[in-house]
């Protein structure tokens, strides 16, 4: 049982030491805080070794699923009202200078990403305006709506139009 | 904006866009519960919400990367050791025996599925040292039979339950937030026999008696914020019973009724 325990933790160290400067600029894109990112990063891979079993190879890639994981965390940890800051603009996340640079095996996958973008360039302006901000910096409808000074019902209709939008080009690029 | 621009948004999204807006984190409320709770019933749902979310993970290549401070692994390494130094926790159970065919199925269930994962390793460097990573300590996360997880790092994860009423299709569902302390109970489906009520309870793991989750209003999805002394109970694996008792649940002073179904709490 120790040594079987000795392996577990081995082996979180390993995917902690390949993935945590990708999962924490994720955490600290969404966050805008250094020590709340990294509590939030903490708390990512504590999950994840508790409940390595909610992985499922059939939906994603390992680095796929821990990002998405990680900016899930952050959001639940920007939602509960903790953070004042919230999520720095584009500009700010820019790499600090001790930081390793994303690694090439760290990128998830550059071709879907420049399918996403090419699809997301069909869309009305302010439909890839805000989706986008709600995958960046983890705002609701209702927070779009106040940035964007619009009615819920106006927002909603933007992002929605752009997200069948999105997912008609998307399933055809398939 | 145009008058079209505003056409009543409720109406006119399917499954794939509210999975869509699951998965970026528009959703607040009522929305977001039920999301979070399909997310567990619905493997159709799940699927889609995993469609959106392989399609938006590349998104966070522009996140850029940072480096943490040391100590973040520190912690990491010994809130692990703290775990798996504790001792299992044997749990007096004072619900209905545990299925135990039910409890193994599980278990084999995720070793196939590890399995699996050990196939996928076939990807560049980090990922496949990712993949390999995750194969070799996957194993020993599966929940030991006989034994309940200890909800003492229970995060900001939902739990969920699906429980089935007797023979026939139907499912009650329960989704609990942590963050919130809300519940909510779905008995959609469920219809009133006019004679008796069902009330859902709360078995806690410590042993201690039953904590009424209050009476199920069928037909309906109900939203409650339970109290502090509940919640805390609320933990991965914990039993749920659902008991038929009187119209207006179960009288003061006397013995529930009898168990007609039951269920676990998961972590999703």
């Amino acid at each position: 049982m120790a040594r079987l325990a000795a392996g577990d933790s081995d082996a979180l160290e390993e995917i902690y030491q390949a993935t945590r400067v990708k999962l924490f600029g994720i955490c600290f894109r969404i966050l805008g805080d250094r020590k709340e990112a990294e509590d939030a990063l903490q708390d990512v891979y504590v999950n994840l070794w508790q409940r390595a079993d909610r992985y499922d190879p059939e939906r994603a890639s390992p680095i796929s699923w821990l990002a998405t994981f990680a900016r899930n965390r952050a959001i639940d940890r920007l939602r509960t009202g903790k953070v004042r800051g919230g999520a720095v603009p584009v500009e700010e996340a820019a790499p600090l200078p001790d930081e390793t640079p994303l690694a090439d095996a760290l990128l998830i996958d550059a071709e879907r990403n420049a399918q996403i973008h090419t699809c997301l360039n069909t869309l009305d302006e302010k439909a890839q305006k805000y989706i986008r901000s709600a995958f960046f910096e983890g705002n609701t409808y209702a927070q779009l709506a106040e940035k964007a000074d619009v009615p819920l019902g106006t927002m909603k209709s933007w992002i929605r139009r752009g997200l069948m939008r999105l997912r008609a080009c998307l399933e055809a690029s398939e | 904006m145009s008058g079209q621009d505003d056409l009543n948004p409720m109406e006119e999204r399917d499954d794939k866009i509210v999975a869509a807006e699951y998965a970026l984190g528009l959703l607040e409320g009522e929305e977001l519960l039920t999301a979070r709770g399909r997310l567990a019933h619905d493997a159709t749902f799940a699927d889609r919400k995993a469609w959106w979310d392989n399609w938006f993970a590349p998104w966070t290549d522009e996140m850029g990367a940072m480096e943490p401070s040391e100590e973040v692994w520190q912690r990491i390494n010994s809130r692990v050791n703290a775990a798996l130094d504790a001792p299992p926790s044997a749990v007096p159970f004072a619900g209905p025996v545990v299925n135990d065919l039910e409890t193994s199925d599980t278990v084999v269930d995720l070793r196939s599925r590890i399995r699996r994962w050990q196939w996928t390793a076939g990807l560049t460097s980090a990922a496949a040292a990712v993949a390999l990573a995750f194969a070799a300590f996957g194993p020993n996360t599966v929940p030991q039979t006989g034994t309940t997880e200890t909800p003492q790092f229970a995060a900001a994860d939902p739990l969920v339950a699906s429980i089935p009423i007797g023979e026939t299709q139907l499912r009650l569902g329960v989704t609990f937030l942590p963050d919130s302390d809300e519940m909510l109970v779905s008995a959609s489906g469920l219809t009133a026999d006019g004679v008796h009520d069902h009330e859902l309870w709360l078995v806690p793991a410590d042993g201690s008696e039953l904590q009424s989750l209050g009476v199920v209003v069928p037909g309906e999805e109900r939203k409650v914020e339970l109290p502090a002394d509940i919640a805390r109970n609320m933990g991965d694996g914990v039993e749920l019973v659902l008991t038929r008792e009187p119209l207006g649940g179960k009288p003061d002073g006397e013995d529930a009724g009898p168990v007609v179904a039951q269920g676990a709490l998961s972590q999703v």
